[in-house]
C-alpha cells in the first residue's frame, strides 16, 4: 500500500519569541547574515516563508563599482571526519549593485512588512557610502550594516587592509555613514582582526552610529595540498587567505562581542561561528541583541530556523524567561580579568562508576599535566591528589560527559 | 547526514521528518525531537521500541550507501524516552466545533484515526472491549514491548478523545453507525486460524494469539510444556517460539512448510529466535496432533517446493511421499495466520482472505463506515496500521467535508 505524504497539523503551540530591538520588532531572534543567501530575493522570499525573522542582503556597491569574482572560492576545514566545522571563502561583495537591492528592498518589505529587511553596504568614498545609505532608506530597509570588515578585500585607497582595522578610519567613515541616515538605524560590521576591539568599538560609538556587528570571518590560509602544494581552495594552483567562518570561530566571536559588551555600551548583532539554537543563547548571553547566521545555512539550508526556533522556545521554557531578550548580558558579570578569578584548591575526581577505562586521561596528564594519574589494574586510573594540581585537562580528554570533575578541595 | 528530501522520510508510512528530529537531538533539544516524532506519529514510543527499521527508515538510509545506515528508531526511541521522563510537552487547543465520528477498535489503526480525527477537530468516541492498545498490549511479547511502553503512547493520546470499555456488536454497530456522523473500523485480526487436521482439539494445543496474549497477562505464572513445536513460518511464530523459550521449555522446534528464503518474517527477529535456541524446521507439513487426551506430538511430512508458483510469487510446497515422521511435542502452538472475530461485520464488503474490501480513501461498502489497520490488509506492522488510520481520518474529513 501507497502511503501519501500528506501535510502535517502542528499540534504543539508556538511560542512567541518576538522582541524589540534597535527599535525594530524581531519575530524571533534569528536572522541571516549578509552572504550568498541573502543575495537572491526568491531566496530571501523562502527563508522569510520559512520563518527567519529578517535578513541582511549580501554586502553591496553603488553602480559601476567593479566586482571582479574568482572561482572556485569556497574551501572548508574538516575535522576528524566532521565536515565543515569550518568554511572559507574567497568571495567580495554582490554582484548585485544598489539599484537591484533597492528593487530587493522594496519587493521584501511590501511582501513582508514584519520582517526585518536590512541591507549591507561597501564603499571607498564619502559621497557613495552617503548615496547607499540614503537610496537604501528610501527603499525601506529596517537596518543598515556596513562593512568595514570584508577580509578578502575592500573598496578603497588601502585594498588588503580591513576599514575596521583603523580606529580614524572607523570614526571618519562612520561619520559618513551616519551623517546620511535620516531615521534608520546603522550597523558598523567589524573584524576581530585588531590589538584592541574596545578602541575599535569606541569609535563606533563616538561616530554616534546605532549599532556594531560584530564579527565578521576569521583571516584564513584553508589548507595546502600536501603533493602539489596549492592552496585551498585553489584557482589552477594559485589561491589566497580566505574568510573563515562556521562553528571553527564561534569561540573567537564569542570574546569579541563580550569584550565589546564588557567596556562599550553600544546594541550588538551578533555573527560568526553560531550554528544552533544554543550557540544563539551564547551570544545574546555575553551580549548581541541579534544573532545572525550563515554558515550553517548554506550547509543544512533555511530549514535550519525549525529547530533554531523550537530549541529556544524549549531553553526560554526551561529558564522560565519571558522573552529572548531577557537573555541578553546574562552572562557578562561573571566574566573577569584574570587577576580577579576566585582562587580555590581543585581537585580531579573520577567516577569509577562511569569510566570506561580507555586511560586517556592517564596519558594526557602524564605527558600534557603533572604526572597525577596512575594506572591500575582494574584500568580505573586513580588520581594522586598530592600531584594534581587541578588543571582539568583530564575532564576536558575524557570521552564520557560528567565522568571527572574538578572538586574543590576541603 | 540531514539529507534533504530524505528517502527514510518517504519509506516511513507515517512520514516521520528524520532528519529533521535527528538534527533536534544533534543541537541538545531532544523534546522538539519529540514533538517532531509524535507529530506524525500517534504511537511514538511504541514504534520507537519495536518498529521494523530494516524494512522502513533504515533499509533505504542513504549513509549506508556510504558506510552504515544511520541507527534511525534507536535515535527516534530516544527522544520519545526523553520527553517522556521530561513530561509531555503541552499540545495547543484543537478545534472542537465538528462532527462526531466513532472508531472501533482501539489499537494502531484506531488511536491512529482517532487522534488525527481530534486534531481535525471531530468529536471522537472510541469502543474496544478490552484497555486500549491492541496487538501491542496484548499479545506482542513483553521483552520486545513490555505494557508501560505502551502506556506512555495510550496514556498521551487518551486525553483527545472518549475511550468506552464496550465490545461492539450487531445492535450497537447498527446503533453507532445511525448516530454517528462517520465510523472507522479497525478491529484487527483476533481469530485465530487453525489447520484443519485431526487432533487440533486435544490438550496442549494452543492457537498463538491466545498463547501470547495468555504469555503476556501472565508472564511469570504461566507454564509450559517441556517440548513445544510451533507450526508457522511469519513474525507471530517467531514472538511465540521465543516466549516459548523464556517460559521455560526445554526444546521449542518451529516447523514450516517452506524454505527460509519464503519466511515473511523480519531477519533480526530470526535471528534472536534461533540465538534463543529455537531449532527452525523447514519445508515441514503438519498431518495431524498425535495423542489421546494431551497432545503427545505431531505427526509431519516433508515436502518440496514445486516450480509452480502462488499468487504471492512463493514457490508452492509439495508433500513427499512416504516421508512421515512424528516429532514429540507437548505443547503444539498453532501460527498460521489470523482472521477478523467480528461476526457483526457481516454487512461489510469482503475480499480475498475474508478482509474487509476498502475503495481509495478506506471506505467500505457501507456509506460513512471506513476501515483501515489489519483488517483491510494484514499488513501486519504496527505503523502501517497507524498510517491507514492517520490517512483514513484525512479521508473521513473530505467525506464529511463533502458532506
Amino acid at each position: 500500500m501507497e502511503y501519501r505524504q500528506l501535510k502535517e497539523i502542528e499540534i504543539y503551540p508556538l511560542r512567541d519569541l518576538s522582541y524589540d530591538f534597535l527599535g525594530i520588532h524581531f519575530e524571533n531572534p534569528f536572522i541571516l547574515a549578509a552572504a550568498p543567501s541573502t543575495d537572491n530575493l526568491t531566496m530571501v522570499h523562502r527563508a522569510f516563508e520559512m520563518g527567519w525573522a529578517g535578513a541582511i542582503l549580501k554586502t553591496t556597491s553603488v553602480e559601476g563599482t567593479r566586482v571582479d569574482l574568482a572561482y572556485p572560492m569556497m574551501s572548508t576545514f574538516d575535522h576528524e571526519g566532521r565536515k565543515l566545522f569550518g568554511m572559507g571563502n574567497i568571495d567580495l561583495i554582490s554582484e548585485h549593485h544598489i539599484d537591484t537591492v533597492e528593487y530587493n528592498v522594496r519587493m521584501l518589505k511590501k511582501e513582508f512588512p514584519e520582517k526585518m529587511v536590512a541591507a549591507s553596504i561597501m564603499a571607498g568614498r564619502k559621497e557613495d557610502w552617503q548615496s547607499l545609505v540614503e537610496r537604501l532608506e528610501k527603499a525601506g530597509a529596517d537596518l543598515i550594516e556596513c562593512s568595514f570588515s570584508c577580509p578578502q578585500g575592500n573598496i578603497g585607497e588601502d585594498p588588503g587592509k580591513m576599514l575596521a582595522q583603523s580606529v580614524s578610519a572607523t570614526e571618519l567613515t562612520a561619520r559618513w555613514v551616519k551623517e546620511a541616515a535620516k531615521k534608520i538605524p546603522v550597523s558598523i560590521k567589524i573584524t576581530p582582526h585588531v590589538t584592541d576591539i574596545v578602541e575599535v568599538a569606541r569609535a563606533v560609538k563616538r561616530s554616534g552610529c546605532d549599532a556594531l556587528t560584530a564579527s565578521n570571518s576569521i583571516q584564513a590560509l584553508m589548507g595546502i595540498d600536501i603533493r602539489s602544494f596549492a592552496p585551498y581552495p585553489s584557482l589552477g594552483g594559485k589561491s589566497t587567505y580566505s574568510g573563515m567562518t562556521g562553528p571553527a570561530i564561534k569561540p573567537i566571536t564569542l570574546r569579541t562581542i563580550a569584550e565589546i559588551a564588557r567596556n562599550v555600551d553600544i546594541p550588538i548583532l551578533g555573527t560568526g561561528g553560531a550554528s544552533t539554537w544554543s550557540d544563539a543563547v551564547e551570544f545574546m548571553a555575553v551580549g548581541a541583541g541579534v544573532v545572525e547566521f550563515c554558515t550553517v545555512v548554506m550547509h543544512y539550508g533555511f530549514r535550519v530556523i525549525d529547530d533554531l526556533k523550537s530549541g529556544m522556545s524549549h531553553y526560554l521554557d526551561e529558564m522560565k524567561f519571558s522573552s529572548p531578550a531577557a537573555i541578553v548580558g546574562k552572562a557578562l558579570p561573571n566574566i573577569v580579568m584574570h587577576d580577579d578569578l576566585p582562587r580555590r584548591t581543585v581537585r580531579s575526581h573520577i567516577n569509577e562508576k562511569l569510566c570506561i577505562a580507555c586511560d586517556l586521561c592517564y596519558i594526557a596528564c602524564r605527558d600534557g599535566g603533572h604526572m597525577a594519574i596512575d594506572q591500575q589494574p582494574s584500568r580505573v586510573p586513580d588520581v594522586d591528589r598530592e600531584r594534581c594540581v587541578g588543571c582539568g585537562l583530564c575532564q576536558h580528554v575524557c570521552p564520557v560527559d560528567g565522568c571527572i570533575e574538578m572538586q574543590v578541595a576541603v | 547526514m540531514q539529507c534533504f528530501d530524505a528517502p527514510c522520510t518517504a519509506a516511513c508510512p507515517t512520514h516521520i521528518d528524520i532528519p529533521k528530529f535527528i538534527s533536534m537531538i544533534k543541537s541538545n533539544n531532544v523534546i522538539g525531537a519529540a514533538e517532531v516524532v509524535k507529530t506524525s506519529n500517534a504511537l511514538a514510543n511504541t514504534c520507537g521500541k519495536i518498529c521494523p527499521e530494516e524494512v522502513f527508515c533504515q533499509s533505504v538510509c542513504t549513509r549506508g550507501k556510504q558506510d552504515s545506515p544511520i541507527w534511525i528508531r534507536e535515535l527516534h526511541f530516544f527522544a520519545t524516552q526523553h520527553e517522556k521522563e521530561k513530561g509531555f510537552s503541552a499540545t495547543k487547543a484543537f478545534p472542537k466545533s465538528k462532527q462526531n465520528v466513532a472508531v472501533v477498535g482501539a489499537g494502531p489503526a484506531g488511536l491512529g484515526c482517532a487522534f488525527e480525527l481530534a486534531k481535525l477537530g471531530y468529536q471522537v468516541e472510541i469502543y474496544d472491549g478490552r484497555k486500549p492498545g491492541g496487538v501491542p498490549r496484548n499479545s506482542i511479547p513483553s521483552f520486545r514491548l513490555a505494557v508501560r511502553e505502551l502506556e506512555s503512547d495510550t496514556k498521551f493520546l487518551s486525553r483527545f478523545f472518549k475511550l468506552k470499555t464496550q465490545s461492539v456488536d450487531a445492535n450497537r454497530f447498527e446503533q453507532i453507525r445511525k448516530s454517528q456522523e462517520a465510523m472507522f473500523l479497525a478491529v484487527g485480526l483476533g481469530q485465530d486460524r487453525m489447520l484443519g487436521v485431526p487432533g487440533e482439539k486435544l490438550k496442549g494445543v494452543i492457537p498463538v494469539l491466545k498463547f501470547l496474549e495468555k504469555a503476556k497477562a501472565n508472564s511469570t505464572s504461566m507454564k509450559i510444556g517441556k517440548r513445544v513445536v510451533i507450526v508457522g513460518g511469519g513474525n507471530v511464530s517467531l514472538d511465540a517460539a521465543a516466549t516459548a523459550k523464556r517460559l521455560g521449555a526445554e526444546s521449542v522446534t518451529l516447523i514450516y512448510r517452506r524454505s527460509e528464503k519464503e519466511m515473511r518474517v523480519w531477519k533480526g527477529e530470526l535471528e534472536e529466535a534461533r540465538k534463543q535456541g529455537v531449532e527452525i524446521r523447514f519445508l515441514i507439513n503438519p498431518v495431524n496432533i498425535v495423542g489421546r487426551i494431551k497432545a503427545q506430538g505431531i505427526r509431519c511430512r516433508q515436502t518440496r517446493l514445486s516450480r509452480q508458483k502462488d499468487k504471492s510469487g512463493r514457490q508452492i510446497p509439495v508433500e513427499v511421499a512416504g516421508s512421515d515422521f512424528v516429532l514429540d511435542a507437548d505443547t503444539i502452538i498453532i501460527a498460521v495466520g489470523q482472521t477478523i472475530e467480528a461476526e457483526w461485520l457481516a454487512g461489510v464488503e469482503r475480499q480475498k482472505g475474508g478482509y474487509v474490501k476498502v475503495g481509495e480513501g478506506f471506505q467500505t461498502s457501507v456509506p460513512g463506515v471506513f476501515a483501515g489497520g489489519d483488517m483491510i490488509a494484514g499488513e501486519g506492522t504496527i505503523v502501517q496500521s497507524v498510517a491507514h488510520g492517520k490517512q483514513a481520518a484525512r479521508a473521513i474529513h473530505e467525506y464529511l467535508s463533502a458532506k
